[in-house]
């Protein structure tokens, strides 16, 4: 009984995993999924504004697209 | 049974096609694969950026290879197959795009060789998979045009 429970316990931690693999990530890729939207001074300006009151630059995001590759 | 979940649940990215496995009959033969002539098989999106870049230069090296002994096929893996092939067809207009394609909108192709990145160059000779370029390359025709230097 105990172990029947810890594997179906297990089962349901499959439904909480789901996997994005590489060559669905085409929604990830789209422009507006990046940091601050289609929109470059947005995410621009809220990085100045954070770097002034912070005293801080740099260190912050990664390089690249949504398809992990670029 | 219990290492099997464990297996299954963290080790998925194992039962990917690794450098020197034996590619299925079905997917061979999906391929369009014969024997002893080396394949180079570009998986590729219309979404990719890298993929963009790496089209053109692919194409450039299928204008350089003996086309009795090696061969170019992509895999477009777009979900809707109209543009992946609007994409293609962009492409073939320029010149940046000389070699076969197969659409792959089901996405099973690329779901059985698992690859970990996009873009994902394979090299396949008598259903083999003799190496694979994950990543994009800034010099991936020099790459590839050294890799079948050494494999001749």
């Amino acid at each position: 009984m105990k172990s029947l429970l810890i594997l179906s316990t297990l089962l349901l931690f499959t439904g909480c995993i789901k996997d994005v693999k590489p060559w669905e990530k085409d929604m990830l890729a789209k422009e507006t999924m990046k940091d601050g939207g289609i929109n470059s001074l947005s995410k621009k300006f809220e990085e100045h504004m954070y770097f002034s009151k912070e005293a801080s630059k740099g260190g912050n995001g990664v390089a690249g697209g949504g398809c992990g590759c670029n | 049974m219990k290492s099997l979940i464990i297996f299954l649940l963290f080790f998925s990215n194992l039962l990917a096609y690794q450098k020197g496995d034996i590619i299925s009959d079905a997917m061979a033969s999906h391929l369009g694969l014969k024997e002893n002539k080396i394949y180079i098989v570009d998986f590729f999106a219309s979404w990719c950026g890298s993929c963009k870049k790496e089209l053109p230069l692919i194409s450039k090296v299928n204008l350089q290879i003996d086309p009795s002994k090696v061969e170019v096929i992509g895999i477009d893996v777009d979900k809707d197959v109209q543009r992946g092939i609007k994409f293609q067809e962009s492409l073939k207009a320029n010149g940046n795009l000389n070699f076969r394609v197969i659409n792959d909108p089901q996405n099973l192709v690329v779901a059985e060789f698992n690859p970990i990145g996009m873009p994902t160059l394979y090299y396949i000779k008598n259903k083999k998979i003799i190496d694979i370029i994950t990543g994009a390359c800034d010099d991936i025709d020099e790459v590839i045009l050294n890799d079948l230097k050494e494999m001749e």
